[in-house]
Parts: C-alpha cells; structure tokens; sequence
C-alpha cells in the first residue's frame, strides 16, 4: 500500500483555468519523490494540493489507506502529512523557540521533548533559538522550516522547492538535511528548481508538463535521459 | 507656564492610557482579520454601560465591572462577527469596514433604545486629588491608569505565553501557514474579535470612570483610538500603546495653545502624518 496516493487531480485558482487536469502521484513508505517540470507546468500546485491548501475539483487523495480528499489542511497535518511552502515559511514576527512551539500545536504535550529533539539535530536553530525569525540567514530560515515541519512527526513531508534563494552551500546543506531525515524513515515528496541536484538524490520522479504527467520513473534515470535535461534542464 | 506644560503632560499620559485599552483592542482586530472595525466605538460604548449596570445595579466596584464589561462587549463584538461582518470578508478589507460602520449604528442605537441619551455616572464615592510639586491627580485617574497598565501586561503575557496567544501571532503574521500548523485561523480570528472587543468594553470602562457615560461614549473616542493604532502601526499591538499615548499627550498638550473645540483635529493630524512620511506606522513591523 503506497504511503501517499493522488489520482486524477483537477485543480486551479478560482475561476481560471484548471491548472492541473488529471495529474496523479504516489510515494511509497521511505521515499524520497521529485516533481520537476517546466514553469507553469502546476508542479506547486500539486504539492498545495496535496496539502489542503487549494482545493480540488476532482481526483482522490489517499494517505497512509485513508482518504483524506475532503479534509482541510488541518485535518490532512492531523493525518501525518508536513508541508514547508517556498516562501513565508517561517512566522517571522516570532522567535526561533516560539515559532516551533507553535508548530506543535496539535500535540502541545509532546511539543518541548520534540522542540529539544530538533535542537539537538539541529544545533544552529539552539543557538538562535531567542532570534527572531525574519533576523535569520536564508539557509537557517529552511532550516527553521524544515524542523517547523518536523514538530509534528509527519509520515510524510511535502517541500515545495526548498533550495530556492539559497547560496549553492546552504543548498548543498539543505539537501544532506533531507537525505539525513530520510534515512531516518521519513518519506519526502518535494518540487525543487534544482532538479538535477534533487533527482540525484530521489527515490523517483515524476515529470509533469502542463498539468499532466509526461514521464515517471527512477530518480536517477530521469536525471540522466537525454530528453528530459535537453527539454527541461538546460544539460546536453 | 512650566507647570501647566507639566500637568498638561501629566495628563496627557493618563488620557493616553485611556485610550490605549481600546486602541490594543483595535488593532489586535486588525492583526488577526486584516480590517479596520469600526464597530469598536459601540462596543466601547457597550462595555461603558455594561460597567455600569455592574456598578450600579449590582454595586460591584470598578474591578468587576470591568471584567463584566470585557464580558459583554466580547460577546456583542463575536454576535456582530457571526451575524454580519464574517460572511462578507471574502468580498474585501473595504466592504467589512464600511459594513462595520453600518454596524456600529445598529449596537449604537440598540443601546439608545435600552438606555436613552442620558449622561450616567459610575457610582463612586468622590476624593481629593492630590497635590504633588504643584501638580494636580485624581486618584481616580491613578487607578484608572494602573488598571490600564495592568489589562497591558495580562494580554502581553498571554500573546507571549499562551498557547492561544501565540497562535493569535501566528495567524496574524501568515494565516496560511499557521493553518498548516493546525490552527484553525477561523476559531482564532473569533478569538482575537472577543478580546478585542472586550478590550473596548473594558477601555469603555475605564472611561466611565473618568468621565460621564452616554450610547455616543465610543463615538467620541473612535477617531483617537483609530488615530493611536495608525500612528502605532495598524496591527502592531505595543504600537497601539505608544499611538495611544502619542495621541493622548499630543491632545492634552495641544489644548495649551488652540481651543478645545479643536481636539478632535489632533487625531486627523496625526493620521495624516504618520500616512504621509511613515505609512507603515512607528512600530507597524512588529505584532507583538
């Protein structure tokens, strides 16, 4: 049974368009899954999606074997599902500490043993952990984000291209941190700019082209076809 | 002329308290549901005559009647919530506070039909002020004041502290996010509107004791406590604090050299100033 199954989203803002028109994923348990696609192709909107941020006209979300298509976002957190936006991804009027007290919300019992967790894996976020947010550097904002959404121990995390803005070292870091937390059993569906660089690292890929799904397969292989970095990545 | 600049400051800082509880009211409103509620002038009015049916009726001191107050006018802001200004904020900021106009004219009238346009007073028994370097204070206006500081430090604390305090600041800093958290921005946002509505009352309160009481009591005050959250920064509750005295010293020292009929204008004044060279307000960065 897969961790996290989408099927036939249709999807857009308002009364435009449909940006998506039946696209579709799955992430098994320990995974890691990228998106990539060109500019508009609706690769952020599948992950609000998937989050509850923006409804969809049609399709089916199943997490973990529970249909979570009707559920707000709130309901989908309270499922197990994590999701770290590309921006504002941090309460920047709020310390470091506050900011993931905060995001314990649900579990607020839980919230300091797991606050301390993440300082220790952590330890640039216990140092700053009286800063406020907006005070950070790029690379310790996704950071905070990340470990934001850690708080509530999701079974699966959704990034929505977390290395954008970040110098190529805090990118770099970035990427180590998600492997790191993989390893460790959490499975990751992420959208990233930098899609070689995350294909690299991913279990599989999804390549989606103006709301459809165009290709899937291993991430790796997709990093490597011809077609694909010609089209979509700038290679050779 | 020193001394009565200096009693003049002396009072300006009391008035300021004053119109700091409701101002913090206001625009912790303002910080949660991104519009300006101009119902805040009932529901001062509101509080101020809750307070004083405590006081009067039921002979409870200034103390209960300002929780009594909090109480009422909380409840009347969330029943004007529901009732009207929540169904229509997806059609805008603009529409929810011209709304929030209409439905300070609807409590305002209410409570004329209930009360009438009578002045009432607070049942409090009268004493000297006192005489310190020359300078004139109410004791009155001492315990008004110190109440004021006190409902300050009960909110700061709990925005700090609170669970519910702090996931106020979240949905006030990005609701989407907060949302994602699991904060339901919707329950907050009644949450931030019965505090901030009962800030008023209690502001009304506060008022009643320092002066006589009618329906218009929060009409009277509105433009000053909208001028003290715009110049604090709309949204940015110590701002609304510092606005408030800003506001509150500006007038009383403005009255030393133009005609009192003329106070109101202070407040106009300093909306058009803060708008002009600092839009943001003096502390409009920062939420809490």
């Amino acid at each position: 049974m897969s961790l996290l199954e989408a099927q036939g989203i249709v999807a857009g803002y308002g009364a435009a368009e449909q940006i998506l028109k039946g696209a579709g994923l799955r992430v098994e348990p320990g995974e890691i899954v990228t998106i990539i696609g060109p500019n508009g192709a609706g690769k952020s909107t599948l992950l609000k999606v998937v989050a509850g941020l923006v409804p969809m006209a049609e399709g089916r979300l199943v997490l973990d074997g529970r249909d979570v298509s009707s559920a707000d976002a709130i309901g989908r957190a309270r499922a197990g599902l994590a999701f770290m936006p590309q921006e504002r991804n941090v309460f920047g009027a709020m310390t470091v500490a506050e900011n993931l007290d905060v995001s314990g919300f649900l579990e607020p019992k839980a919230a300091k043993a797991r606050a301390e967790a993440i300082y220790a894996r952590y330890p640039v976020l216990a140092a700053k952990r009286r800063a406020l947010a907006r005070t950070l550097s790029g690379g310790q904002r996704q950071i905070l984000g990340l470990a934001m959404a850690l708080m509530t121990e999701p079974k699966i995390l959704l990034l929505d291209e977390p290395s954008a803005g970040l110098s190529p070292k805090a990118a770099d870091e970035l990427f180590a941190a998600i492997v790191d937390l993989n390893r460790s059993g959490l499975a990751v569906l992420m959208v990233e700019q930098h899609a070689l660089e995350a294909l690299a690292i991913s279990t599989r890929g999804y390549l989606l082209v103006a709301g459809r799904n165009a290709a899937e397969g291993r991430g790796p292989d997709l990093a490597e076809d011809p077609e694909i970095r010609r089209l979509f990545l700038g290679g050779a | 002329m020193m001394s009565a600049f200096a009693q003049a400051v002396l009072n300006g800082i009391m008035n300021g308290a004053l119109l700091a509880v409701p101002a913090v009211g206001f625009t912790m409103i303002f910080a949660v549901l991104r519009y300006p509620n101009f119902a805040i002038a009932a529901y001062i009015s509101t509080g101020a005559l809750a307070g004083w049916v405590a006081n009067t009726w039921l002979g409870v001191g200034a103390l209960p009647a300002l929780v009594v107050a909090f109480a009422a006018a909380g409840l009347v802001g969330v029943a004007v919530e529901e009732a009207a200004l929540a169904r229509l904020r997806p059609s805008g900021a603009l529409t929810v506070a011209i709304a929030s106009i209409a439905a300070n004219l609807v409590v305002e009238n209410m409570l004329r039909f209930g009360f009438g346009n009578d002045l009432r007073g607070y049942d409090l028994p009268l004493r000297p002020d006192f005489r310190i370097a020359g300078l004139r204070i109410g004791p009155q206006a001492v315990e008004t004041f110190l109440l004021a500081a006190v409902v300050m430090a009960v909110l700061f604390l709990f925005l700090r502290f609170a669970r519910l305090g702090r996931a106020m600041r979240a949905v006030a800093d990005n609701p989407d996010l907060a949302r994602l958290k699991g904060i339901s921005p919707r329950r907050v946002a009644m949450v931030a509107v019965f505090l901030g509505a009962g800030l008023a009352g209690g502001g009304g309160v506060l008022l009643g004791l320092d002066t006589a009481i009618d329906p218009l009591t929060g009409y009277r005050v509105l433009l000053s406590v909208f001028a003290a959250a715009v110049l604090g920064g709309l949204g940015s509750i110590p701002g609304a604090v510092v606005g408030a005295l800003s506001i509150g010293l500006a007038e009383e020292v403005a009255m030393l050299a133009i005609p009192a009929t003329y106070r109101s204008a202070i407040g106009f004044a300093a909306i058009l100033l803060i708008l002009t060279f600092r839009p943001r307000g003096l502390l409009g960065e920062r939420a809490v």
